[in-house]
């Protein structure tokens, strides 16, 4: 039988893509997606009332969680909309208040913030790209530059999502609230992993994302500390004081608010787990596989993600490989078109081309095993070598 | 029980994926995968063959039949094998046919490469051909048959190829798409040179050729008996047996007959002109005992015409030239002559 059709036979290490909805999250949900609590939360009738008061408690929630003030969380449609409004609607804040129509990003941030940036060089303004080291710390130096030419908002993510590079994200927020200047960080993959509350630091913007934390896809939310920062980027009947219009997402804001509290409720104990599992899987792959590498080892990272450069290899067909038989990770990015370029995240800290394209991602949560691991390398040495002997031959005729 | 393992090419059309529906349908384990061959960016909105949008339709089908499918990334080899060789060829004053290079080069070999890294027995494709114990043979439904473009291909690679739709008619496959209710059953065929947008070829070559290139440059129309008649606007933009872009006034119609790059020249004649009884093959492939002088065989010089008999005059080594037994209409060199022996591919070689 095909092991990607036996439940049985199946890995699933692809958690910093996405997570299943977890049991208590969609129990909290249910009232709100049958005819028992279906109201508008901005009706005043007696329909509204408890949907109001549901979006309410989740924003204390999350509030609590992240050590916001509850009117300080703005539900989005996810991390994507939640990043664009971040660096865009911060841009053009910043432009109709004449200050500085630039921003400066990490040159390792997730495409919705680069791509956001992108959108802001094309209206006219400019993006600083703001280079790593090679473990994927961004250079202060950079930064101060950055701040002294002045922009309208500087943004690093928390965590890396593609190998799990920790941001000094303290010393980023003070060096950003020292020039006057917003501090957005993308904490998609922070939240439930590492420490990561507004408290410690002067963040101005913090993106959350539901989907990768057991809430379900199509909610996410932007802690906004200073609303005066942004710009909406739509527009309609005025809801969260209108930074993000349109009728809430009752059911995920509330999906969002205990998948937030549980993840910071079991950090510690799924750090702990994650960075049991995670190194005992790069150990081991070291082992079998001796020339593969963890890209970004000798910094700071994330405890779930794992990224290893596999020389020699092609990620795509490692990951047809590892599919075939059952076991789902990823590459570092693929575009829709499946042309598969190298790593934007993975280049930027210094690796070849041919080192990015043969990089594979696994990614673990509080649910893996290590069964899951044990898995993984009854499959890959064997997989490593298959791909190499296909690299090895197409490469024969070039 | 399963029947081994094959990888299977969905280029998203309906001929690859009623091929993959009766592959699973046969017991085969059944791997899809789409190659990647070309990207137009932003240039065209969509193509009948692959676009995103065909990829999109593999996926569909694959999902639909529970086959897992792959993407499989040959841009760079796609462009290095074929599209660089399209453009040198014109370049030198011949006209290619890309999907030769393609089937040769990239598409059987590389993916039969992927099928041993996954550990397939097979590979198999929607081509309307039909493949019996290493053999190839022309496809049942003679309009659709695809042999023309297949001399080219490794006889390893034969050995282990499966093209199921080559005994149906292209009205058989739509049927059956239609009845397993199939995304790609309406599907309109690809006819067109996949990666040149609305078959304008001299605009793929303008592409990659310099301004100031001989094939693109002003020369010389002249006729058989050298009288200089006109100027053309590059060779390149002229084939064998074409009328199109040539001055009028004669009593006959006139048809380009040669190219001569070193001149630069477009050469024409009348008709008869045209007309050859000799081919000369170099680049030669055997998927059979190779032919020696004297054989007897069939030759095909274009993917629409019929095949011809002819006798091996001249066969050792790296060329073939054969008699025709009539003669044949724009022998084109850079063109395929495809070599049969009644139903069954012989092999073939590029058309000097």
């Amino acid at each position: 039988m095909n092991p990607t059709r036996d439940s049985s036979q199946r890995v699933y290490l692809d958690h910093a893509a996405t997570t299943p909805v977890r049991p208590e999250v969609r129990a909290a949900m249910e009232p709100f997606l049958s005819d028992e609590t279906f109201g508008n939360p901005s009706s005043a009738h007696w329909a509204g009332r408890p949907a109001r008061a549901a979006l309410a408690e989740a924003r204390e929630r999350i509030a609590s969680a992240v050590a916001a003030e509850p009117h300080q969380i703005v539900f989005t449609s996810g991390g994507t909309e939640a990043d664009n409004l971040a660096v865009l609607g911060g841009a053009l804040a910043a432009r109709s208040a004449g200050r500085p129509f630039r921003v400066a990003v990490s040159a390792i941030e997730h495409k919705a913030v680069l791509d956001a940036a992108r959108v802001v060089e094309r209206l006219g303004g400019e993006m600083i790209l703001l280079p790593v080291s090679t473990t994927g710390r961004v250079d202060p130096g950079a930064v101060d530059a950055a701040l002294e030419q002045g922009v309208a908002l500087l943004s690093v993510m928390w965590v890396n999502n593609e190998m799990g590079a920790v941001q000094d994200v303290a010393a980023l927020a003070e060096l950003a609230a020292a020039a006057n200047i917003p501090f957005h960080t993308d904490a998609v993959q922070a939240l439930g992993k590492i420490p990561c509350t507004m408290a410690d630091a002067p963040i101005t913007l913090l993106t959350l994302s539901g989907h990768k934390i057991g809430a379900p896809k199509g909610i996410g939310a932007l802690v906004v500390r200073d609303k005066q920062a942004l710009e909406p980027l739509l527009h309609g009947g005025g809801q969260q004081e209108g930074v993000r219009p349109g009728t809430e997402n009752v059911a995920g804001a509330v999906g969002l608010g205990v998948a937030v509290e549980l993840a910071s409720a079991e950090r510690a104990e799924t750090e702990r787990h994650t960075r049991e599992l995670r190194d005992d899987l790069e150990r081991r792959i070291i082992e079998s596989v001796p020339d593969a590498h963890v890209n970004g080892v000798e910094g700071e990272r994330a405890p779930h993600v794992s990224s290893v450069a596999i020389p020699g290899t092609d990620s795509n067909a490692l990951l047809m490989q590892l599919d075939l038989a059952g076991i789902a990770c990823s590459a570092g990015s693929a575009c829709a078109t499946g042309t598969t370029a190298p790593s934007h995240v993975l280049t930027a800290m210094g690796l070849s081309d041919a080192l990015a394209s043969a990089s594979v991602r696994f990614s673990f949560a509080h649910r893996s095993t290590a069964r899951d691991v044990d898995r993984v390398l009854e499959v890959l040495p064997d997989a490593v070598q298959q791909v190499r002997t296909l690299v090895a031959s197409l490469g024969d005729e070039t | 029980m399963s029947r081994g393992k094959v990888l299977v090419a969905m280029s998203g059309g309906v001929d690859s994926s009623v091929a993959t529906a009766l592959l699973v349908e046969e017991g085969f384990e059944v791997i899809g995968a789409t190659m990647k061959l070309f990207c137009y960016g932003d240039t065209v909105a969509d193509r009948p063959c692959c676009s995103l949008d065909s990829i999109n339709d593999a996926k569909a089908v694959a999902e639909r039949l529970g086959v897992p499918h792959y993407l499989l990334d040959f841009e760079d080899r796609f462009r290095q094998f074929v599209i660089e060789d399209f453009v040198s060829e014109y370049a030198a004053g011949r006209t290619p046919i890309p999907c030769v290079r393609c089937n040769t080069f990239t598409k059987f070999r590389d993916l039969l490469a992927h099928a041993d890294a996954l550990g397939c027995d097979h590979i198999a494709t929607g081509h309307y051909t039909i493949v019996r114990d290493g053999a190839m043979y022309r496809g049942r439904d003679r309009l659709k048959d695809q042999t023309y473009f297949m001399w080219g291909i490794d006889p390893g690679v034969v050995q282990r190829m499966l093209t199921p739709v080559g005994e149906l008619t292209k009205e058989e496959t739509r049927a059956m798409a239609r009845q397993l209710g199939l995304v790609t059953a309406e599907k309109p065929e690809s006819v067109e040179i996949c990666f040149v947008p609305d078959g304008d070829y001299a605009a793929v070559l303008e592409q990659h050729l310099p301004p100031d290139a001989p094939a693109l440059s002003p020369g010389p129309i002249r006729t058989t008996a050298g009288e200089v008649i006109g100027e053309h606007r590059g060779f390149a933009r002229y084939t064998i047996g074409q009328r199109r872009g040539l001055p009028g006034g004669f009593p006959h119609p006139m048809y380009v007959v040669g190219i001569e790059p070193e001149e630069r020249a477009v050469v024409v004649g009348t008709a008869d002109e045209l007309f050859g009884h000799r081919v000369e093959l170099e680049e030669l492939n055997w998927l059979a005992e190779p032919l020696q002088a004297g054989d007897t065989c069939e030759v095909q010089v274009r993917y629409r015409a019929g095949p011809v008999a002819a006798r091996v005059i001249e066969g050792a080594g790296e060329r073939l030239a054969l008699d025709l037994a009539e003669p044949v209409r724009a022998i084109t060199p850079g063109q395929s002559g495809a070599l049969y022996d009644g139903e069954r591919l012989l092999g073939g070689g590029v058309i000097n």
